[in-house]
């Protein structure tokens, strides 16, 4: 069981500097980017302040709130230039109550799903219900899921064990997975890195009808003193959402065995990696290949900073 | 052929009665079509009655005979259908001669139809990437729309700047056992099929004139000018005179032709990805010269494919940022990005549904019982009658066609059965539709085959308006129950009879509107990749005539003199065979062999694999005139078909190369002539132009090279000039100059003053480059029409008298220094005016990369 303090549901503030760069060996003479470059608001974030560079600046820049309401941005740069630096930096007020995991054991997986498909609104259900391009219902997952999710265990139970479950069997490792790995895959090797789980877990949820989607955004990494430093620290993390009766959204981050608190910062959801890329483009180039850096800072900053 | 067809007795109309008869009798599982469009219960249709007097005055034979010139038609249009191994267009489109007839009566019922339709697929379109009340309600299951891949959520709430958003639809129509024609499938992601039909209709035309003049039917051309409307009226209010173009995914596509004549039709011009660009969230058209704007895009490229950056990564056929221009609004897509959704048996199950909740009407037009696999009862129903139903996944893939339960396998099923399972909310099932069967003419007399109609609206002023019939298909084999191309369907020509009392067209009472008269954008420039396929069709198209005739040269020689070695003319032939090595490049074979020369001149003709021969030039310029099909004449494509026919035309050891030859200079001739008399001098003609004048240019200098620079005694040069003379075109001149003692006295300095010098000779080098500056002029190459014009002077100065004396170095200096020249020129013009874009990557950023990554 990751550590999870009462501490860590305080109200806090946070800025978050995310940098990407990408250089290249010959000039880039068109670069078109889709990135979510600004935060969205959610029910425990409140976004303070939002600033995006782009060097060399950019020939346009663009927003609008995509189909799942995140914020989404298109960015053209047609000066040449062998190196694309883009820098986000959000300050965001977070606070996460307590998920009342006693009130989510009033149904059981089955009642659940059977509550959601009569009571919640199609769109919203069906949208995260269905496999996606990431997350492939396979045998290999429908197996796994009926394992920990099985229809007549409460449904808070149901959701910590698969949480608590992926955490345990499954080592942390990075580079043993890719932009392109599946998930019969990943059950395979066993091994994956924050992405991989949030997408088992979405795919176990969506395996026995309970709607999931995947949350992309960081998560402190500061380690408080005496404290073991959380996998993941200083990068872009991702976790898993589920939805339950009565219409909210439960967040579950099975990198680190615990449900969502106040040290999460949201960037976007969809469902999948695929909805909520942080940043892709498309470059016209001579160049045979590119490097990329990213550099992510969370800092907590105190309030009124 | 058709002199061995016996003529049935009774005619070929009673015979096919009495095989529609016979069939009716023995009807099996799946059973033969219902009705027949010619011959019902009572005898031959109403409005039939002219189409059955053609069938019984022709006989089988006079059919065949239809059929075959349908076929040479089709050939000599240059319709293709299909793509080949090497990426080419295959020659896959078959037209059965007689038509399909409806009725006025019978159309407009079928179109009151058709028009509801559409409205309501116009109206579930908005809602979809609107409100989507229909979702939200359940009128639809959610699962139907968000699951299927032409849902393209990156194009959620983009509207076009029009009362519709479906511009296009397409209706894939067959007959029920009552007659009345059912909806098999909408087609809404960028239908094909009306440049078919157009096609179609022009051959038809002149296969069966006499019944096509003894009908009133309505014409199809009006279509395509309201189309055009159409696509004006939706560009973004911006734009004054907007400027359209039709996006295709390349010649190699499977509709190329269709997508290609469709832009001819409307005179848009035909554009692939390459030649598009984006800036400041505007899609342009890059020209040779610059960039223009681009306000609407008729899109025959698939929605996921057409824009890398928000949609497939991988595609090459897209523009990046093309969803989001349309978001800005800055450019039309037609049919909008999304709009495939809509192709989905799915949704066609719920249609009753939601027309009833949308319009609070039923639906016109019929469709067959179909079962939703989503819904567990229905579900049940499908999975214990398998084996009688047309199972139809939601959406359609490679690996993903509907499957027909009655001619699948105990194993087959079973398989179906667990995909179904696997995923039931992405199947449907259909009732097999009875169909009709229409008469196709094959060497038995007439058989009865399966028929889909295709129909086809556009949404103009308020209204769908419709191509008056459309495109029926037929099936390959009379059991055959598949009627699609890949199954190797036949097309036929669509008649609707003209109503008595009809009124004019509609666009005559629209053409008076000013929006619709608005005329387009100024004559747009070229894209880099058509100016370089119009340049190599010139250049090809100049390769094969010159080459042409000097084989036409070589072997008369080789006729007279291969069996008199030692003799003069012996010594001439072998001096203008080297010269043929020289300017085709092709390494002679064995000339010691018996026949060895005469063989390898045929290869130089015929064989299309080598670089350098007539059959390689005129394939590259056919494939090359494929791609930029909108750019040309229609008067092109008989005489490119003619060409071919003439180099695939059998040849044996004993066929004479000459007549070969004059067909083929014959041909090329006349395509000069298409260009000469039927283009405007705009930018298109100026690089077809300018590819010819260098390649003439080049031909002619290496052929003096090759012959007068080596210097050889005056008999044997006056023999081997005459020949080149007679190459280049000249030889009239040239004796009638000197029979009036006007030229000069020596043959080789009049051969270079006729072939080098001469600015009255259109075969002059110097007359090339004459012409060049003016083309380079149109290309708006200022630069390049300098080089020209310094060429030209150095070669103006030279003094010929000099060159064609004794010794020769000076001559072959000037001709090898001319030959660089050229050269380099011709690398500066495609360095300059035919520039592809860089090559085209996408990244995505990796999985978790932090600071210690």
């Amino acid at each position: 069981m990751g550590t999870q303090t009462d501490a860590d549901f305080e109200p806090r503030r946070y800025r978050v500097r995310h940098r990407t760069t990408y250089s290249y060996a010959a000039d880039v003479t068109g670069c078109y980017e889709r990135g979510c470059l600004h935060p969205r608001e959610t029910p425990s974030q409140q976004v303070r302040s939002n600033t995006i560079e782009v060097s060399p600046e950019p020939d346009l820049m663009t927003e609008h709130v995509d189909h799942f309401g995140n914020h989404s941005h298109y960015v053209e740069v047609r000066t040449p230039h062998t190196e694309l630096a883009v820098t986000k930096t959000s300050v965001v007020d977070v606070a996460w109550p307590r998920t009342d995991l006693d009130e989510l054991d009033r149904h059981t997986v089955a009642e659940a799903v059977e509550l959601l498909a009569g009571e919640a609104d199609p769109v919203e259900r069906v949208s995260y219900l269905l496999p996606s391009a990431l997350v492939d219902l396979s045998p290999e997952v429908r197996a796994y899921a009926a394992r920990l999710l099985p229809g007549d265990r409460p449904l808070g139970e149901a959701v910590l064990d698969l949480t608590r479950t992926i955490f345990a069997e499954f080592r942390y490792a990075k580079g043993a997975t890719s932009v392109k790995t599946t998930l019969p895959e990943l059950l395979e090797k066993r091994e994956g890195v924050c992405q991989d789980f949030a997408h088992l877990a979405v795919g176990c949820l969506r395996a026995v009808g309970l709607p999931a989607r995947y949350v992309s955004g960081y998560l402190e990494t500061q380690p408080p003193p005496g404290r073991p430093k959380l996998a993941g620290s200083d990068a872009s993390h991702a976790w898993a959402s589920v939805l339950v009766p009565g219409g909210t959204w439960v967040d579950l981050d099975p990198t680190n065995d615990h449900l969502a608190d106040s040290r999460y910062v949201v960037t976007a959801w969809g469902r999948d990696f695929r909805d909520v890329s942080p940043l892709k483009g498309v470059i016209f180039t001579e160049s045979p290949s590119s490097r990329l850096e990213v550099a992510v800072d969370v800092t907590r900053l105190e309030q009124g900073d | 052929m058709s002199a061995q067809v016996d003529e049935q007795p009774g005619g070929a109309l009673e015979a096919y009665r009495a095989l529609l008869a016979s069939r009716a009798v023995e009807r099996g599982e799946p059973s033969a079509p219902a009705v027949d469009e010619l011959i019902g219960n009572g005898g031959v249709r109403p409005d039939h009655e002219l189409l059955a007097h053609t069938v019984t005055a022709m006989g089988t034979t006079g059919l065949l005979t239809r059929a075959a010139r349908a076929r040479r038609f089709v050939q000599s249009d240059g319709v293709t259908y299909g793509s080949t191994d090497d990426g080419g267009q295959a020659r896959n489109w078959h037209l059965d001669p007689l038509p399909v007839v409806l009725g006025a009566q019978e159309w407009a019922g079928l179109e009151a139809g058709l028009a509801q339709r559409a409205h309501l697929l116009d109206l579930v379109l908005a809602d979809l990437y609107g409100e989507r009340t229909l979702l939200h309600r359940r009128v639809v299951p959610a699962e139907v729309v968000l699951g299927h891949p032409g849902f393209v959520r990156q194009a959620d709430r983009v509207r076009l700047p029009s009362p519709h958003q479906l511009l296009m639809s397409a209706t894939d129509l067959a007959r029920g056992s009552d007659g009345a024609w059912q909806v098999i499938a909408d087609r809404t992601q960028a239908p094909s099929g009306a440049g078919y039909a157009m096609a179609n209709r022009r051959i038809i035309t002149r296969t069966m004139p006499a019944l096509h003049r003894g009908t009133d039917l309505a014409r199809l051309r009006s279509f395509f000018h309201t189309m055009r409307v159409a696509l004006h009226d939706v560009a973004p209010e911006t734009s004054e005179a907007p400027r359209v173009v039709v996006l295709s995914p390349g010649a190699g596509s499977e509709t190329a032709f269709d997508q290609a004549f469709m832009a001819t039709l409307l005179g848009f011009p035909l554009v692939e990805a390459d030649d598009l660009t984006m800036r400041d969230g505007r899609v342009w058209v890059r020209t040779t010269g610059r960039l223009e704007p681009v306000d609407v895009i008729l899109r025959r490229v698939d929605a996921l494919w057409s824009d890398p950056l928000d949609l497939r990564a991988d595609s090459q056929l897209g523009v990046p940022g093309l969803v989001e221009a349309t978001r800005r609004g800055t450019v039309a897509v037609v049919n909008p990005l999304g709009a495939g959704v809509l192709e989905n048996p799915g949704l066609q199950h719920f249609l009753g549904a939601v027309a009833r909740e949308v319009l609070g009407e039923d639906l016109a037009l019929g469709m067959p019982l179909s079962w939703w696999c989503g819904d567990d009862r229905q579900r049940s129903y499908v999975l214990a009658h398998l084996d009688e139903l047309v199972l139809k996944p939601l959406w359609r893939d490679v690996d993903n066609e509907s499957e027909f339960g009655w001619a699948l396998s105990r194993a087959e099923l079973d398989r179906l059965r667990a995909r179904i399972e696997a995923q039931p909310w992405a199947w449907c099932a259909q009732e097999p539709l009875p169909d009709s069967s229409a008469p196709v003419v094959t060497r038995d007399g007439l058989e009865p085959r399966r028929l889909v109609l295709r129909t086809f609206a556009v949404a103009e002023g308020g209204d769908y308006r419709f191509l008056p019939g459309g495109l029926a298909r037929v099936a390959a084999s009379m059991d055959e129950y598949r009627v699609t191309g890949s199954a190797g369907a036949l097309a036929k020509d669509v008649w609707v009879l003209s109503a008595p009392d009809a009124a004019a067209p509609p666009w005559v009472e629209r053409s008076s509107r000013p929006a619709a008269v608005a005329e387009p954008a100024p004559t747009a420039g070229l894209a880099p990749r058509v100016a370089e396929d119009l340049f190599w069709i010139g250049r090809y198209a100049e390769r094969a005539e010159g080459t042409a005739r000097l084989l036409k040269v070589a072997d008369d020689l080789t006729e007279d003199f291969d069996n008199r070695p030692g003799s003069l003319g012996a010594a001439a032939m072998t001096a203008v065979l080297d010269a043929v090595g020289a300017v085709t490049t092709v390494p002679a074979g064995d000339a010691r062999e018996p026949g060895g020369r005469v063989r390898h001149l045929r290869t130089l003709v015929t064989d299309r694999r080598t670089p350098g021969t007539i059959a390689y030039a005129v394939d590259r310029l056919v494939q090359g005139s494929q791609q930029v099909r909108d750019q040309l004449s229609l008067d092109t494509w008989p005489i490119l078909s003619r060409l071919e026919e003439t180099l695939s035309a059998e040849q044996t050891e004993e066929s004479q190369l000459q007549p070969l030859l004059e067909r083929l200079i014959e041909s090329l001739l006349a395509l000069a002539g298409v260009m000469a008399q039927s283009m405007v001098r705009d930018r298109t003609w100026a690089y077809i132009d300018a590819g010819s004048r260098l390649e003439r240019a080049q031909l002619t200098v290496a052929l003096l090279a090759a012959t007068l620079a080596p210097g050889r005694s005056p008999v044997l040069e006056g023999q081997v000039t005459e020949a080149i003379l007679v190459a280049g075109e000249s030889i009239i001149t040239h004796r009638r100059r000197s029979a009036a003692g006007l030229g000069p006295a020596s043959p080789v300095h009049s051969a270079l003053d006729l072939l080098l010098l001469d600015v009255d000779n259109p075969r002059s080098v110097i007359f090339q480059l004459d012409r060049l500056g003016p083309d380079l002029e149109l290309m708006g190459d200022g630069e390049r029409r300098t080089q020209v014009a310094e060429i030209a002077q150095r070669l103006r100065a030279a003094d010929v008298h000099r060159l064609a004396g004794h010794d020769r170095t000076a001559l072959d200096q000037l001709l090898v220094r001319l030959g660089a020249e050229l050269r380099d020129l011709a690398d500066a013009v495609e360095r300059r005016h035919f520039v592809r874009k860089a090559p085209q990557r996408t990244h995505v950023t990796e999985w978790t990369l932090g600071r210690d990554a």
